[in-house]
């Protein structure tokens, strides 16, 4: 193949190697990382102190590898989501609606029932988190296989609609009376998630998605389920004729995809912010499509890669008030490590010879 | 007597804000119809209207020039567009993760460059630009009722009104609208007669990018006159949404487009006169009747045959 307008020609490699598949991708990160410091200059900071303060912010204390641990938990949930999906080719990228929804159903079982022991409470929040962003997702898989409106935009039109909605909420019904700022009150105490350590803010939810990750694992790789869906992702037209029903695979991978993504709003009510507000997601459901594709969607892989970038997110505050560098820097990177990824992973299977 | 000349204010500002509201999905979904065509399923179109509307305002604001600005907006959505055909038509990525990229990286970055330039200065008032001046066409603007509405407005408005006649004209009636047609339907007979297949559709995409920038400018220099993280709100998502209701057909493009506007200009005149319902049901309109009108129109329509597949010889 020619690149138009140079003369360059891409072709298949004829053998893959260990070296020329992660090579690449390293090459990849070290490019964004390249361009993060460009863009860090460009703000006319020094770079060596504000990736020093990002490091020292996400990894520099124990409170902070807690803080770290905690951001890493929804995205874990989210990155799984996106995973299983895009297993699939199902493209469903509607996790931050489904993250939300997820928050607003275990708001509503909350309050509807306080008086419930802590482990009962436990899980009617992982229930009822799981089931409304199930629910959602399997509404956009209903209206691919029913009316064929494609997932991703069903998905995106759901994000804007639940946003709205949750706006919509914590400026009515669950409006706190007693305050200022536009939020819900707070859940009692039996409904947040234990703690894992004294004086620190690690709760559960990490414990909730690494067992997450381990059954999202079994279930695409272990079973016949995952076989379907892998089937449909390489082949759908193939899958069709070995009998596999399409779209009860569809409905069912929505199905689990929205639950999963509805158990990081679930975990992020009862375990950190304790209350439903506007900003209740800093896009946790976009990043998990990249902590997905950068774990090459993998289940094992995801809870490092959520790991990075929630370390991101974490160090990101320190860098901000070190380094005077806007938050917003972490989105631009994540959006960079996607595509340089996306771009190295064609560089693993194909090379470049001048013409 | 009062009451009727009231009404008919109403309607006159209702109609001609529909206008308004359209231009920048008019924009789009006209570029986003040429590289459909083209087989390429542009998803960028969000992201790259986000870059065109903070392009735009950064570059009215600090040269005073409405024309560079547009123009540079312009060139942005060329290079977004470029990058994706770099990536989905040489590098054959898949074109949904790579739309998606696009516009990660668009908010990412515009949201980071918007910070830098501006509060970095220790301003707290947010940076506002005057918005573009409605031109009265002479006698027609005087036509009772459609002449306030269609002749009282601002240049991008008129322009992308004009684009549609003009879009469906090279389309369908040139020698570049067949080959266009042809890449999207089947690339290997394009190909078999020695044209490139990849060239056309880096031209095809590449020309999208740069209608969604024009239509991202719009939104800050022609409507709001600053500028806000996501400012562009799903816009370039319902311009697909557009083009599908649309069938890929430029008329049909056009009265989708104004559809969806009615919507918007019609919760604005009810917030305007205070009726009691909260204001996010309102604003989460659009999206509804985005899935509705799939649910509708999925089944009728049809898509260019090789829209979303990368083309290879082998």
């Amino acid at each position: 193949m020619l690149i138009p307008f140079l003369n360059i020609r891409i072709i298949r490699r004829q053998n893959e190697t260990k070296l020329s598949q992660i090579l690449p991708v390293l090459i990849a990160l070290f490019a964004a990382l390249l361009f993060s410091a460009f863009l860090v200059w460009l703000a006319g900071s020094d770079v060596k102190v504000a990736f020093t303060a990002l490091w020292e912010g996400a990894f520099g204390n124990i409170r902070q590898i807690t803080e770290t641990l905690n951001k890493a938990a929804p995205l874990i949930l989210t990155g799984l989501a996106a995973a299983i999906a895009f297993r699939a080719k199902i493209w469903n990228i509607g996790a931050e609606g489904q993250l939300l929804s997820g928050a607003i159903a275990a708001y509503w079982a909350i309050t509807t029932f306080p008086n419930l022991p802590p482990v009962l409470m436990f899980i009617v929040i992982l229930l009822s988190s799981f089931l409304a962003g199930a629910l959602i997702g399997l509404l956009s898989g209903y209206l691919k296989t029913k009316f064929n409106v494609d997932v991703i935009i069903s998905t995106v039109m759901f994000n804007y609609i639940i946003t709205f909605l949750l706006s919509m909420l914590v400026d009515t019904v669950y409006r706190d009376p007693e305050s200022y700022y536009k939020w819900s009150p707070k859940i009692p105490d039996v409904a947040q998630f234990p703690l894992l350590l004294e004086k620190y803010r690690l709760h559960a939810g990490i414990i909730v998605a690494i067992v997450a990750a381990f059954v999202i694992y079994l279930l695409i790789e272990k079973s016949p389920r995952g076989y379907e869906i892998q089937a449909i992702g390489h082949n759908p037209t193939a899958s069709d004729f070995k009998g596999i029903n399409n779209a009860k695979t569809i409905l069912f991978v929505m199905f689990i995809s929205g639950g999963v993504a509805g158990l990081a709003g679930g975990g992020e009510l009862a375990g950190l912010i304790h209350r439903l507000r506007v900003d209740f997601s800093p896009g946790y459901g976009f990043t998990g499509i990249i902590v997905a594709m950068l774990a090459g969607l993998n289940p094992i892989w995801i809870p490092f890669t959520a790991l990075l970038f929630g370390a991101l997110l974490t160090g990101s505050l320190k860098m901000q008030i070190v380094a005077g560098i806007p938050v917003a820097l972490v989105y631009a990177i994540q959006a960079i490590v996607l595509l340089f990824v996306i771009t190295a992973e064609f560089f693993t299977l194909y090379e470049i010879r001048r013409d | 007597m009062v009451t009727d000349i009231f009404q008919a204010a109403m309607l006159v500002s209702l109609f001609s804000a529909m206008l308004r509201i359209a231009t920048p999905v008019i924009f789009a979904a006209l570029g986003e119809l040429v590289a459909e065509r083209s087989g390429v399923m542009n998803l960028g179109v969000e992201g790259i209207m986000l870059t065109g509307a903070f392009v735009g305002f950064v570059v009215a604001d600090k040269s005073d020039s409405y024309l560079v600005a547009v123009v540079l907006a312009i060139v942005a959505g060329g290079i977004m567009g470029l990058l994706m055909s770099f990536m989905s038509v040489s590098l054959k990525l898949n074109q949904t993760v790579v739309g998606l990229g696009l516009n990660l990286l668009a908010s990412g970055l515009t949201f980071y460059l918007y910070r830098i330039s501006y509060e970095i200065e220790g301003t707290m008032e947010i940076p506002r630009i005057e918005t573009l001046q409605n031109i009265e066409v002479p006698l027609l603007s005087k036509i009772p009722f459609l002449g306030p509405i269609i002749f009282n407005q601002n240049i991008m408005t008129y322009l992308a009104i004009l684009m549609v006649p003009l879009i469906w004209f090279v389309l369908y009636r040139t020698k570049l609208g067949l080959l266009i047609r042809g890449l999207g339907e089947y690339p290997r007979a394009v190909d078999v007669k020695g044209i490139s297949v990849d060239r056309y559709r880096y031209i095809a995409v590449m020309f999208g990018g740069m209608m969604a920038g024009l239509g991202g400018a719009f939104l800050t220099i022609g409507y709001s006159g600053i500028f806000v993280q996501e400012i562009s709100a799903g816009r370039g998502w319902l311009a697909i949404v557009i083009v599908i209701a649309g069938n890929w057909r430029p008329g049909r493009i056009l009265f989708a487009s104004l559809l969806f506007a009615m919507l918007d200009a019609f919760q604005l005149q009810i917030q305007a006169v205070g009726v009691q319902i909260p204001y996010q049901i309102l604003l989460a309109m659009p999206y509804i009747f985005a899935i509705l009108v799939l649910m509708g129109s999925r089944a009728r329509s049809v898509p260019p045959g090789s829209l979303g597949e990368p083309y290879s010889r082998e």
